[in-house]
């Protein structure tokens, strides 16, 4: 444990894909994601608010609040205490840290759903995630102390704060990036600062079985359903000309061993020149994705994106330029860059929860905050057989998200809608 | 269900936005009173001299965090602008630059120099300020040099006591100011 003068002089950089977000954020670019779980029962704030202090004791890598440098924003100790409340505003929205007593992540609840909303240069999902578990964990061990005595002295947590780009990045590497700019999705905007959240809960079972039928997996499959759908729905209504690029991060973690709690991730984008490969039809498009999945989802090519982006950050010109600079510069920059991507679907995959633990809980959620350029955003995450896709939206028209849902009901496949009920004629009319 | 029936986008500050619609009114309001009444005296200009300041310290202290130091050293800069301001509307007459500035850097220096002692453990947070409030006090030397302070006694006592200041600041927290300097200056 630390004293309070050690306290005060910890610090740390923002790791290198940080580094970027508090430079291109704002209110309407807000890079926040979260991660809801729905319990059995209903949330006892007091009690939810204990367990957050209690593990931010643990992992005091989340207890920061973000400082201006001459040249960089860096972490350092927080002092105050989290809040906790009851959730009142559009999931995902940018977390001002003046009214967060500074956190970078914000915790509410409502009935039965604990979220929290994390700014992207804190962490990413997949370590956000294991924060997040570490908060059920502790609230479910608070609320009934007899049932978990003996799972909450098992429990070991190991972990670091490097940047772990730093660390495994091939300076030799060559970028792979396209030059092509994307197909951006059209249709009017619901109004400012509103976010539509549809949550389509698919049996993982069923799923599995559908996608096997094409030898694909999971990412793949979805992947597939969600270009179709994009195709159908608005690509063709609008004609596209532009190739669809769905943006698919990859937990780095999975290639390269690393313990840190700081992001760690990177991309693959599947670019699909509709008409020039004379892609039509979902069978085409499953195996067009197939074969892209193979070419790019590979060590050396997810090295070279990698490298790429460190490459920039690393720049001794980037590096000496005063932050007031960076500023605008990095903002213009992210607006051009955003341009070459129609959608990201990132997938996070099961989250696995200890033996106990898992009665208590219904199923996982996360979303990712959608913006003027990428109007909507998909994220998936399993928990044991209950899979949940969501789409997060500022477009009015709903009908991507219908054509998905439609696409898995024709191939039977029971799914349930929740959603938050912006575009409320989903949830209601499409059942 | 799992989202309540009425979500909130971020909430603008509208009280905020409409006191800053009023002061704009106000301003124009007085400028064009001040042109049709008496337009050799520029009462107006003082008066929107000082609405700027206030909000300046509005903006400020509405923070939720704000660190002491900055405050001094943001009260420092803007009542020696306002000062100069003044000044230079009602003639030019110098007193701003020969008098009020260099009481304004001693106070300033004083009210650091304090905070150093009582609470040397805290330094590391008003580290940056306490180095900025320092150059900022350098500016009746440069001043001086310039020939742009008549009475210069008042000038060399200021900045002589921001070097106090500085030399104190050193040996209390020297490892306290390069923490700082590491912090802020990475690259």
């Amino acid at each position: 444990m630390k004293n309070k003068k050690e306290e005060e002089l910890d610090w740390r950089r923002l790791d290198n894909s940080a580094k970027i977000f508090p430079i291109s954020t704002g209110k309407k670019y807000s890079t926040v994601f979260r991660l809801s779980v729905v319990l059995k029962e209903k949330i006892n704030p007091k009690v939810l608010e204990e367990a957050v202090n209690e593990t931010l004791e643990v992992y005091q890598s989340f207890k920061v609040r973000m400082k201006a440098g001459f040249f960089w924003y860096y972490f350092e100790h927080n002092p105050k205490k989290p809040i906790v409340e009851e959730e009142r505003d559009y999931p995902c929205q940018y977390i001002n840290p003046k009214t967060n007593n500074n956190y970078l992540f914000k915790v509410t609840y409502f009935e039965n759903k604990i979220n929290i909303d994390i700014f992207h240069s804190l962490t990413d999902g997949n370590s956000g995630t294991i924060f997040f578990k570490e908060i059920i964990y502790h609230y479910l061990e608070l609320m009934y102390p007899e049932v978990f005595q003996e799972e909450r002295k098992a429990r070991k947590i190991e972990y670091n704060t490097e940047d772990s780009y730093m660390k495994n990045y091939d300076k030799k590497a060559k970028s792979n990036a396209s030059g092509k700019k994307a197909y951006t999705l059209k249709g009017e905007k619901i109004r400012l600062g509103a976010v539509s959240a549809i949550h389509q809960i698919i049996p993982l079972e069923e799923l599995k079985k559908e996608s096997k039928k094409y030898e694909a997996t999971i990412t793949q499959y979805l992947t597939a359903v969600l270009m179709y759908a994009i195709y159908e729905e608005n690509y063709r209504k609008y004609k596209g000309k532009k190739p669809i690029k769905i943006c698919i991060p990859v937990n780095l973690k999975k290639y390269f061993p690393s313990k840190t709690m700081s992001n760690f991730f990177s991309y693959i984008t599947v670019e699909a020149e509709m008409k020039r490969d004379r892609l039509d039809t979902f069978e085409k498009m499953i195996e067009f994705v197939k074969e892209d999945f193979q070419k790019r989802l590979t060590e050396e090519e997810i090295i070279k994106t990698m490298s790429a982006n460190v490459k920039i950050g690393n720049n001794s010109f980037v590096r000496a330029i005063p932050l007031i600079l960076k500023n605008p510069l990095v903002r213009l920059g992210y607006m051009e860059i955003r341009k070459y991507t129609t959608i990201t679907f990132s997938n996070i995959g099961r989250i696995g929860m200890i033996g106990k633990y898992q009665d208590y809980i219904d199923y996982f959620l996360m979303l990712i905050a959608p913006e003027s350029v990428e109007k909507i955003k998909c994220s998936s995450c399993t928990f044991e057989n209950k899979m949940v896709f969501t789409f997060t939206s500022i477009l009015k028209d709903n009908s991507i998200e219908r054509r998905f849902y439609q696409f898995l009901k024709d191939r039977g496949i029971k799914i349930q809608i929740e959603s938050n009920g912006v575009l409320d004629d989903i949830s209601t009319k499409v059942e | 269900m799992i989202y309540p029936q009425k979500l909130n986008s971020k909430k603008s500050d509208r009280i905020l936005k409409g006191a800053i619609l009023i002061s704009v009114l106000v301003a124009f309001l007085l400028v064009t009173i001040n042109r049709l009444t008496n337009p050799k005296i520029p009462w107006a200009a003082l008066a929107n001299g000082g609405i700027v300041y206030i909000w300046i310290t509005v903006f400020y202290s509405i923070r939720k965090n704000i660190n002491i130091a900055g405050h001094v050293l943001l009260q420092t800069v803007a009542i020696s602008t306002l000062l100069l301001f003044i000044d230079y509307e009602l003639g030019e007459k110098g007193w701003s630059v020969n008098m009020a500035i260099p009481i304004i850097i001693i106070i300033s220096n004083i009210t650091m120099l304090v905070l150093t002692i009582v609470s040397y453990k805290k330094f590391i947070k008003y580290a940056i300020y306490q180095l900025m409030i320092v150059l900022y006090s350098m500016l009746p030397i440069l001043l001086m040099t310039e020939n742009m302070i008549q009475d210069k006694m008042l000038s060399m006592i200021a900045s002589g006591i921001s070097i106090f200041n500085l030399f104190i600041t050193f040996v209390l927290c020297a490892k306290d100011v390069k923490e700082a300097m590491i912090r802020k200056f990475h690259m």
